[in-house]
């Protein structure tokens, strides 16, 4: 099932995040994040889109997982952070 | 002596040409081949830019732009669009270890915002920064800005408002209610202003060009010498325009 959220973070930018998941298993099949914010280094965030896929959608393991890997990569966000990304995908299920 | 800086002002260029001509300085102020510069551009047919991160297609109207003869290209930097059409733009390329430049980005934002308000109050106009990149007169937006850092260089570009034809800009974009909620502002038609709007008279290009000249170079106390862009840049440019800012793969990608 693919469904499509619009998240403004709270002071920071306009986040829309498309997700593909698996109903049964609850996990992330593909996702894309768009919208207005920043990422250094841009391409962080097509690295963040695989790392996504398979992972559970619950609020704890999503924020987790994304924080090791801003960690990891050294990614820096501006206008959204691990909880506005978590936020974000939570809200593409209805 | 003060430190020189590389002023170009390459006019009117199309959408493409201008992304990859600031992409083509980038790699060249990487490569030291050319000094810290700031260049002065405008764009030719109008145009729309998205951030690197935007979806083409939730953000801009593509059927209204090819009717209206509007180009659309997606950036390398991040940030979101903007319709560029009676507008001043700039960009400054400068090393990442620039002393001028602060390490953190965000306060990087603010020192070249900072030349921007400086050039504003030479046309008699107060501005203030409004983080993250926006330039706020009156609390209406004049000014939207965007930075990559790639290669331990620095390339921020962004625009200034000198007219705004407020229909025009969204019959071409897509605009989502939850931001302007947010924002406070019941009317998009009242979050934007312009130099006109503001000074209630027209104002030629090359003037704000000059006004923002002298906030450049009183905000870095440098001076900017005028200059073109060198064989190398131009070459680049070329390539860049072929083989990414022109091509369906790069502005439809996400």
């Amino acid at each position: 099932m693919r469904s499509q959220s619009i998240y403004k973070v709270p002071q920071g930018k306009l986040l829309k995040i498309s997700v593909e998941y698996d109903e049964k298993k609850n996990k992330i099949r593909d996702i894309r994040i768009t919208g207005d914010f920043f990422a250094y280094p841009e391409e962080a965030i097509e690295l963040m889109e695989t790392k996504l896929k398979n992972i559970l959608i619950e609020r704890e393991q999503l924020t987790e997982k994304i924080r090791s890997i801003i960690m990891e990569y050294h990614i820096e966000f501006i206008g959204v952070n691990a909880e506005g990304l978590t936020q974000g995908i939570l809200m593409c299920k209805p | 002596m003060k430190e020189q800086w590389r002023l170009l002002q390459t006019g009117f260029n199309t959408a493409f040409s201008n992304m990859a001509i600031d992409r083509a300085i980038l790699a060249a102020n990487s490569d030291g081949k050319v000094p810290p510069t700031v260049r002065f551009y405008g764009w030719m047919p109008p145009a729309i830019s998205i951030g690197y991160f935007q979806s083409v297609t939730e953000e801009i109207d593509v059927n209204a732009c090819k009717k209206l003869g509007v180009d659309y290209v997606r950036r390398i930097t991040g940030g979101g669009a903007v319709f560029h059409d009676k507008e001043l733009t700039y960009s400054i390329v400068i090393p990442e270890t620039h002393p001028a430049i602060p390490k953190n980005i965000l306060k990087s934002y603010g020192r070249i915002c900072n030349a921007l308000l400086q050039g504003l109050k030479q046309l008699g106009i107060k501005g203030t920064y409004a983080p993250i990149n926006d330039i706020l007169v009156n609390g209406k937006k004049i000014s939207g800005n965007a930075q990559t850092r790639k290669a331990n260089t620095v390339l921020q570009h962004g625009t200034i408002l000198l007219d705004v034809d407020v229909n025009m800009m969204f019959s071409l974009l897509k605009v989502p209610n939850e931001k302007i909620k947010d924002k406070l502002i019941q009317d998009v038609k009242q979050r934007v202003i312009s130099i006109q709007n503001i000074l209630g008279k027209r104002i030629r290009f090359e003037d704000v060009a000059e006004a923002l000249k002298v906030g450049f170079e009183g905000e870095f106390h440098v001076e900017l010498i005028q200059g073109i862009l060198t064989k190398e840049e131009k070459t680049l440019a070329a390539q860049f325009e072929k083989k990414c800012f022109s091509t369906t793969q790069w502005n439809h990608r996400r």
